[in-house]
């Protein structure tokens, strides 16, 4: 109890003392909030970019590319493949008893970024961003139970009309319910926007496959196809029966399985990048909490060694001061989290895609897991540059008690 | 003994706090070096382009396909001096995660439009020129897998089936390495013959992916974009032409904003360093408060022990950022090997190291500012408290 | 061996403003010091010993009146030209030696001769005769906090004598030292007065130290109340 007691006045000490070296003290806070600012923007970055992947797969539905595909982009599949996954084992019947299952175009067209618009908002000078154009099934929309159509109507099929994903209305110029927007020839009348679950198709433009297909010259080509399963168990099922016919040279997954492989190496990306900068720069703000932490200790060496001299112990010494620096980071790591949720969460960006080729836009989430390893790192910080700080304090010789001139 | 020499050892006084400063210092100009690099690498690569050539592209994006017809379209169009012309291939080695930059390319133009480019010995530019199965490999890809020219290696398309066997894959030979005759050139990719691929792909033939050509004179950019583009419109593949630089530039921009973020780090990382170095001199020169008075009292003048300060902070700041920016150009280094596909050219370049050493001197005047000054009005009389 | 007048102060005010008071020190104080003097100024605290000082080191200006060194003005110089008149014409030493910390003993004398234009060998030869007269030769590489407290008053008084300035002015000299090495340091002052003619001008509330000056004079409340004590 008595060496609880001990440690409390020594550490009510020392915090008390904060004020007095102020700006010190608001450096290290600072040095440190940057830190941690850094780190989890970049995490925040990475959270964000892999939840919309993450979120965009089913795992009851299964996605079918042409064997060594690897992403839809490069995947080419013929009519005839998608009427034998029709009749394939595994595959959801709709309430109309014909199969969920949705051959897909995807073909990659431009637009420009609401960001980068030029000042003088002239359209033929804005560099080009791609968007993913996918023509759908007649199921297209019953595969994704999930799906709101939050403004206007479906597309009707055998026409140009467009469904706009929310994301890419929001980040790309002219994607408002009735523009008409070009697409390489053709002419496009945004019909509807639709909302699925915060997923990469929010960054996507929809049409009907047949009209798609007739534009781009890429009749009867689809590049993937999206089957509903009966249950997460039908996949095995399906694999089989596509690994035994001859015809069907195709790569089967689900659908998450497939967006949490291809978020997995963005994402990583961006967390490699995050860690190792945040890691450099912990090292300077490291520098910067043991300047003001043995400044601290010599500013009150007099009263430690005052303590020591009336029988308070080293220990006590040595954790006051600790106490301190773990204080100073702690501020430090609250105030960047709070910063970069502040600032970041909630931002929008977007990206290339490595696999899709297009633009995938993503929201900064600064969840409270990530916000986490930041006050974490901010700790280390205060932990290291207070050892040896504390260290030195625990050994100050009371002699100097009576001080010097 | 000179004013270098006090300066010197007021600097050293406190060993451990200096050697701090330091170390935050360098950690600073580390990061600036290498973010600073590839900022710079990404930055001109696009500048570099030849300002004479154009890329012309389905209008659609740039990975629609063109007619191969149009190849010899725009040939004809007055002010083009050469066209060739480039195809994706999608490949990979052995390893789907192995892509490799493949293109299927017309040897004799595609030479000639980037012979300021590329560096290529004649034997190797026979070879690929009169032997269909053969590929040129960029240096850094030959380096990276260990080819010599006459390897026979098999390269996978994650898009085209070989007609021969239904496969994936097509065997080429090393006919030889195209090294980079700039700094920035990019050598990490592999050609080989647009017939050879034309005639063995299972769809998709006749077409190519892009042009590139050479006009005259960069005068005549505008002017012949825009016949290029006037010529087929409203036909089935409309196109967009533009420079090299434009084309660079946007597929850059596609990445996200990477100039923001790397001014965004950079600028974190020198907040930092500047709380805590200036709020350090400024400690540091309070405790020498009497000392700097004597010197006073002694007859030094108010300029000179300004300057003491001044370039204490200065020296300071350059023993911190001077070794960060050598790391940093050995950490650009190895990444250079590393990253060469993603970041083309990357080193630590003469523009990049002066704009560092600039904000070394910055950086050693702002921390240096406020304390030199207090030195600077600083009263004999009160500050040995003699009143 | 007193001879024409070195310092001569007329009708010299000083006064303070701290808040709303204004505090005199001074109010028309004369003083005139002759070449070859060695004056101790003894008094109470507050009675402007210090304040004294300052103005004939020429590290304060007065508020009033005029204050001439070798026939010329100094009252009137400026912040610039007063620093270099300091480096050529006074030697201090402070009761807590000041000296730097950093420096190794003949660093600390040699700090003057930053401000002159001698060259290396010059200055190299002066510091040693300057050492060796102060006994401490043999400490030449040594740094103030290895040396007792009369070893660093004597490194500072070489580091007062090393450009040869016309006038010493210590404050307290002795005041951080035992007696015999305050008699020690007092006796090195008498013979830089008498062998060497240089000019001292000492505060110090000791009446043993003062008994070294060939003339004390009382300060008090800014007034010399007795003028001669020769010694």
């Amino acid at each position: 109890m008595r060496a609880l007691n001990e440690i409390a006045v020594v550490t009510t000490i020392c915090i008390k003392s904060i004020p007095q070296r102020f700006w010190t003290s608001l450096s290290t806070v600072v040095a440190v909030s940057l830190v941690v600012t850094v780190l989890l923007a970049f995490l925040a970055m990475a959270a964000g970019f892999q939840q919309t992947l993450r979120g965009t797969g089913a795992k009851d539905m299964a996605i079918m590319l042409r064997a060594g595909a690897q992403a839809e982009l490069n995947s080419g599949i013929v009519r005839n493949q998608a009427r034998l996954i029709e009749e394939a084992p595994g595959v959801l019947k709709g309430p109309d008893g014909k199969p969920l299952v949705s051959p897909e175009l995807y073909v990659i067209v431009d637009g420009i970024k609401k960001s980068t618009l030029p000042a003088d908002g002239d359209l033929k000078k804005a560099p080009r961003a791609n968007v993913t154009l996918r023509g759908l099934g007649p199921a297209g929309i019953a595969v994704r139970p999930g799906l709101k159509i939050v403004e206007g109507r479906q597309f009707n099929p055998g026409t140009n009309e467009l469904l706009v994903g929310r994301a890419l209305q929001k980040d790309f110029v002219g994607f408002n319910l009735g523009d008409t927007v070009k697409l390489g020839n053709s002419s496009w009348v945004v019909v509807g926007v639709f909302e699925l679950g915060g997923s990469v198709f929010e960054s996507e433009l929809w049409a009907d496959t047949p009209v798609v297909q007739d534009l781009f010259h890429r009749q009867n080509v689809f590049q993937s196809i999206r089957a509903r399963l009966t249950g997460p168990d039908a996949l095995g099922a399906l694999k089989d029966y596509v690994a035994n016919d001859p015809q069907l040279k195709l790569d089967v997954t689900t659908e998450a399985e497939y967006y949490a492989q291809q978020a997995s190496r963005t994402s990583d990306l961006i967390q490699k990048l995050g860690w190792p900068l945040a890691i450099a720069m912990a090292f300077g703000a490291l520098a910067g909490a043991l300047n003001t932490m043995y400044s601290s200790v010599a500013a009150r060496a007099q009263e430690i060694a005052t303590l020591r001299c009336i029988g308070f112990s080293g220990t006590s010494s040595f954790l006051g001061t600790l106490a301190e620096s773990l204080v100073l980071s702690l501020a430090g790591g609250v105030v960047g989290a709070l910063f970069t949720w502040v600032a970041f969460d909630g931002l929008t960006g977007s990206t290339l895609s490595g696999a899709s080729f297009s633009q995938i836009v993503f929201t900064f989430h600064l969840t409270p897991a990530v916000a986490l390893q930041g006050i974490v790192l901010a700790l280390v910080v205060g932990f290291i540059g207070g050892v040896l700080p504390a260290w030195r304090a625990a050994r100050i010789p009371i002699v100097e008690a009576y001080g010097t001139p | 003994m000179s004013d270098l020499y006090l300066l010197w050892r007021n600097l050293f006084r406190r060993k451990l706090r200096t050697f701090l400063m330091m170390l935050a210092i360098f950690v600073a100009f580390v990061i600036y070096g290498v973010l600073g690099s590839i900022h710079y690498a990404f930055q001109h690569g696009v500048d570099q382009a030849a300002d004479n050539r154009l890329v012309v592209t389905n209008k659609i994006t740039f990975i629609q396909p063109l007619p191969f017809a149009y190849v010899s379209k725009v040939a004809a169009v007055k002010g083009v001096k050469t066209v060739t012309y480039s195809s994706w291939f999608g490949g990979y080695y052995q390893d789907a995660r192995n892509q490799i930059g493949t293109f299927a390319v017309d040897p004799e133009s595609y030479m000639e439009v980037f012979r300021d480019t590329l560096r290529i010995d004649p034997a190797a530019r026979d070879t690929f020129i009169h032997d269909r199965t053969t590929m040129l490999v960029g240096e850094a890809i030959a380096t990276k897998y260990g080819w010599k020219p006459g390897d026979r290696i098999p390269i996978n398309s994650n898009i085209f089936t070989n007609k021969a066997d239904g496969s994936h894959t097509w065997e080429l030979t090393v006919a030889g390495i195209a090294y980079p005759k700039t700094d920035s050139a990019n050598t990490s990719f592999i050609l080989f013959q647009h017939e050879n691929f034309n005639e063995s792909k299972t769809f998709g033939k006749d077409t190519v992916g892009w042009m590139t050509l050479e006009t005259d004179s960069a005068d005549l950019n505008d002017k012949v974009a825009t016949a290029i583009d006037d010529m087929f419109a409203n036909s089935t593949a409309e196109t967009n032409t533009q420079s090299e630089k434009a084309f660079g530039k946007a597929f850059l921009a596609q990445l996200g904003n990477i100039a923001l973020i790397i001014t965004l780090v950079v600028g974190a990382a020198f907040a930092t360093i500047l709380m805590i170095v200036g709020n350090t001199m400024v400690m540091a020169v309070r405790e020498r408060t009497k000392e700097i008075a004597v010197l006073k009292t002694l007859g030094f003048p108010s300029w000179r022990i300004w300057r003491q300060v001044l370039g204490e902070s200065l020296l300071l700041s350059l023993l911190g950022g001077v070794p960060g920016l050598v790391l940093a150009g050995l950490l650009v280094t190895v990444l250079a090997k590393s990253a060469s596909s993603a970041i083309p050219g990357l080193a630590l370049t003469m523009p990049v190291m002066g704009l560092g050493l600039g904000f070394m001197v910055l950086l050693g005047l702002i921390t240096g500012f406020l304390p030199a000054w207090t030195a600077l009005r600083l009263n004999i009389v009160t500050a040995l408290g003699r009143l | 061996m007193t001879g024409q007048t070195l310092i001569h102060l007329q009708d010299v005010s000083k006064r303070f403003v701290k808040g709303k008071d204004t505090i005199t020190i001074f109010d028309h104080l004369g003083l005139t010091i002759p070449a070859g003097d060695f004056v101790a100024v003894m008094g109470p605290s507050g009675s402007g010993k210090t304040t004294l000082l300052n103005l004939l080191g020429g590290i304060d200006q007065p508020t009033e009146g005029a204050i001439t060194f070798d026939g010329a003005r100094v009252d009137t110089l400026t912040e610039g030209q007063l620093a270099r008149w300091r480096a050529h014409n006074v030697g201090f030493i402070f009761q807590f030696y000041n000296l730097m910390p950093t420096l190794s003993a003949a660093r600390n004398v040699e700090l003057p001769l930053l401000l002159t234009a001698f060259g290396r060998s010059e200055r190299k030869r002066r510091v040693e005769a300057a050492l060796s007269l102060v006994g401490l030769a043999e400490r030449a590489n040594h740094y103030p906090r290895e040396m007792s407290g009369g070893q660093q008053q004597r490194v500072a008084i070489a580091r007062a004598l090393i450009s040869d300035p016309k006038l010493l002015l210590c404050d307290e000299p002795t005041g951080d030292l035992d007696r015999s090495t305050a008699d020690e340091i007092l006796a090195m002052l008498q013979l830089l007065n008498r062998e060497m003619g240089k000019t001292i001008v000492m505060v110090t509330h000791d009446p043993e130290a003062a008994k070294y000056a060939r003339r004390t004079l009382h300060l008090d409340k800014g007034r010399f109340t007795e003028r001669e004590m020769v010694a």
